[in-house]
């Protein structure tokens, strides 16, 4: 047994919003492993910069028959060279993982290896998900944990049963990691107040996981290639990087998957004030040739102060991220078809989440 | 040796070290957040909150105010907790300096992190080593169990009479600090007995006391305050190794050691597989646990190579030192840290070893290698390579000291 025999779960989920509760299902797989009598350890993926809202950040479990010591020499690593299990704790997610500045938008499941498993927290249909989800040339295991996200802020832990289905999905898919007898032992030894129902969440998720085989090549293309870092002879001296140039963005960094929340503009309504181009921290208006802002939902991180400036009611509104498939700019949207746009928004803006209003901005 | 029942449970480096305050009852701790130091404040605020730490939790308003803080405590007879990370640490220099000359045994995380700029998080060791020459007592530790282990150590070290000096312990960040392993907690009695309460004696500032630490001087004050100082580390030494002696009786079980992790008992360095090697690396840190992978993988292929860890950097052990690489071909000794104008150019580490080396009659041969920048990884196939440099320097004339472990730009 070495160290093509360890496993590894990846935790991938939104900073802050999910920390605590990504923190805590792997430490319960770490002590459920070992009572299983493998050695574990767990990990977070340290340069993610959890602690900023949103952010794509990722947490590793490492399983293996081998002992502590040598399990901490194999896995004492940035991020591990392949993972056995996701768990995607935030459906959103499945648009890209950009965690690292300057590595680009990865795909979700970049690093799974053959026969592995996914399982996201979703309330998507299984066909919709397929659509979102990057295509591997193996056979992998897809599956759907039906539940809604989980949110809550940096040192709080919303305790509402998402670790213990979490728990019981893992334990469908790779039971040689954890099984679901550990997964309840587990529970019932560490757990004491609410135990029916955590048991009752383990058994949920455990029997009700909607699972699919993804054959290779299904699912959308996803093309990802690490860029090219520059030598210490090429870069420039002094910590120095040279300006995007004018009216470009930066390709390998862009943010856009931090966003949990995205501006919806009605350009019907605008009164091409420009505050929002003003205010942008992240700069992702661009202004069009007739005078309205296009947005560039790539670089949009979702902080809402757009919406804020924004002084025409309802212009631009806030909407959840889960309700939109991709990042296609709205502006050429409305200009093809000005009825159907009228639509993507109103669908868009079906559930809005009540914003406070900072006084003295806007509105 | 008492056998007793110890509690396991998942920690990750920083929150070892607040659970070590905590079985160590501190009485005052200052915080101010710095990725990766933050989760030592937050989990010892937990703990308070929680009702399992009585103590003083003072959020300062920056790093020096935060050192100035536990430096007042600590000389007014509290045991202390205090730590930071990469440029903090530097934002707290002048604080951190007068600690150690008002002998002050504060104990200081440090969850090593890179300098800026570039604003980075990863570890380097040049923030820590920053204080190398003003009389802190140094240690590096290499899992959550040394941690907790170690920071309960530093405690009755630095305390001790015949020593009453800071202590750092510093953790890899990410690799130390961000990761979680099984550590066993033990008995709170038995911490009781292992370590007596703090008592500066008549050193303590206190109204039945009255002494006044830290007065202006001429110049003919100044090198015996530093002859002092510099006797107290020599005394360290040996109150390291009475302290690790007792914690074993106490315990049973050497520092740093679990039921998967053994090694030698030599408090200051962890030796592994030296006996017969040829090529022997040395390094501080997280680093030792891809190298003993490595050194397992070589010696399956007839390469005979081993590892020095080094524990204890102030007192630096240059007697182990010499001791356990006197019959090596070649050190190789990789550096988390970088001295830029230094002599070969190599690492900190290095000029430590190499000048421990010196008096020997027959010398091995010293390698630098400067990697894992910046929070860039050593990986177990980077110290397979370090390993086969050194097995090909074996046998040429010395022509090359100095490596960067897998830079971009050199070939590698
Ligand atoms: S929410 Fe608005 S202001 Fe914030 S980044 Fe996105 S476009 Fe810019
Ligand atoms: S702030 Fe609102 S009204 Fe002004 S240009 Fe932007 S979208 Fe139009």
């Amino acid at each position: 047994m070495g160290e093509e025999d360890v496993k590894y779960v990846e935790i991938t989920y939104r900073g802050i919003f999910q920390k605590r509760l990504a923190k805590y299902v792997a430490e319960g797989l770490v002590y459920m492993a070992r009572d299983m009598g493998k050695s574990a350890v767990s990990f977070g993926r340290y340069g993610d910069s959890p602690e900023r809202n949103g952010v794509p950040a990722k947490y590793y479990v490492a399983v293996g028959n081998v002992s502590e010591e040598d399990l901490i020499g194999y896995s004492t690593r940035v991020e591990p060279e392949y993972v056995d299990v996701i768990a995607v704790l935030d459906d959103t997610l499945l648009k890209g993982v950009e965690s690292w500045a300057w590595q680009g938008v990865q795909p979700i499941n970049l690093k799974l290896r053959k026969d592995g498993a996914m399982i996201v927290t979703s309330r998507k249909p299984m066909e919709e998900m397929v659509k979102l989800t990057p295509s591997k040339d193996f056979q992998w295991t897809l599956g759907k944990l039906n539940w809604d996200r989980s949110f809550s802020g940096l040192w709080a832990f919303n305790d509402d049963t998402t670790m213990e289905r979490v728990w019981g999905a893992i334990a469908k898919v790779r039971p040689d990691i954890v099984d679901i007898q550990h997964v309840v032992s587990y529970v019932k030894s560490h757990k004491k107040d609410k135990l029916n129902e955590r048991l009752k969440a383990v058994e949920e998720a455990y029997e009700g996981l909607v699972i699919k085989t993804m054959n290779p090549g299904e699912g959308v293309e996803f093309k990802y290639a690490p860029p090219r870092l520059l030598t210490w002879q090429e870069m420039m001296e002094g910590t120095a990087i040279p300006a995007v140039p004018r009216g470009g963005r930066n390709e390998q960094f862009k943010r856009g998957t931090t966003k949990t929340e995205r501006p919806t503009v009605d350009f019907d309504a605008c009164i091409k004030c420009d505050l929002c181009w003003v205010y942008c921290p992240d700069e992702c208006f661009d202004k069009t040739p007739d005078g309205y802002y296009d947005i560039a939902y790539d670089y949009c991180v979702g902080c809402g102060i757009c919406a804020e400036v924004c002084p025409v009611k309802n212009c631009i509104v806030m909407v959840d991220e889960k309700r939109l498939p991709d990042y296609t700019r709205p502006y050429g949207m409305w200009k093809a078809n000005k009825v159907e746009y009228k639509k993507w928004l109103q669908n868009a803006r079906a559930e809005v989440r009540e914003r406070p209003i900072v006084p003295g901005l806007g509105r | 040796m008492t056998q007793v029942a110890e509690k396991e449970i998942l920690l990750n480096g920083t929150q070892a070290v607040a659970y070590a305050a905590m079985y160590a009852d501190v009485d005052v701790t200052a915080a101010y957040p710095i990725r990766p130091y933050t989760e030592v404040m937050d989990t010892i605020s937990k703990l308070i909150a929680d009702g399992q730490l009585d103590a003083e939790f003072i959020i300062a308003e920056g790093e020096h105010g935060q050192f100035e803080i536990v430096k007042h405590a600590s000389l007014v007879g509290a045991r202390t907790l205090v730590g930071t990370s990469g440029v903090g640490w530097l934002y707290a220099m002048e604080a951190i300096v007068v600690t150690a000359t008002d002998r002050a045994p504060v104990v200081a995380v440090i969850g090593n992190r890179a300098l800026d700029d570039p604003g980075a998080y990863g570890v380097e060791h040049n923030d820590a080593l920053m204080v190398r020459d003003v009389g802190w007592l140094l240690v590096w530790v290499d899992t959550a169990q040394e941690a907790f282990d170690t920071a309960l150590l530093a405690y009755r070290i630095g305390e001790d009479p015949r020593v009453l000096i800071p202590v750092g312990v510093s953790m890899d960040g990410g690799f130390l600090t961000h990761s979680e392993q099984i550590v066993r907690l033990p008995d709170r009695e038995l911490v009781k007995s292992f370590l007596p309460p703090y008592d500066r004696g008549k050193l303590r500032v206190h109204p039945d006391n009255p002494i006044s630490v830290a007065p202006q001087v001429n110049e003919d004050w100044v090198t015996e305050i530093r002859r002092q100082h510099d006797e107290g580390m020599e005394r360290a030494r040996e109150v390291i190794k009475e302290a690790y002696e007792s914690f074993k009786k106490t315990f049973g079980r050497y520092p740093g050691t679990t039921r998967d992790i053994t090694m030698p008992e030599n408090p200051f360095v962890e030796p592994y597989m030296v006996e017969d090697a040829d090529v022997i690396l040395v390094g501080m840190g997280t680093v030792s646990k891809p190298m003993k992978v490595a050194i397992k993988n070589m010696r399956e292929k007839g390469v005979k190579a081993g590892m020095l860890r080094i524990r204890w950097f102030r007192p630096f052990p240059a007697e182990d030192v010499m001791k356990y690489l006197a019959n090596a071909k070649v050190v190789c000794v990789v550096d988390r840290d970088y001295s830029l104008g230094s002599p070969f150019r190599g690492g900190v580490v290095y000029h430590e070893v190499r000048s421990s080396l010196y008096d020997l009659d027959e010398r091995p041969k010293v390698l630098s290698f400067i990697g894992g920048l910046g929070g860039r990884e050593i990986t177990i196939q980077d110290v397979e390579k370090i390993i086969k440099i050194g097995v090909e320097q074996r046998d040429t004339p010395l022509t090359r000291h100095t490596y960067w472990v897998n830079v971009r730009g050199d070939p590698w």
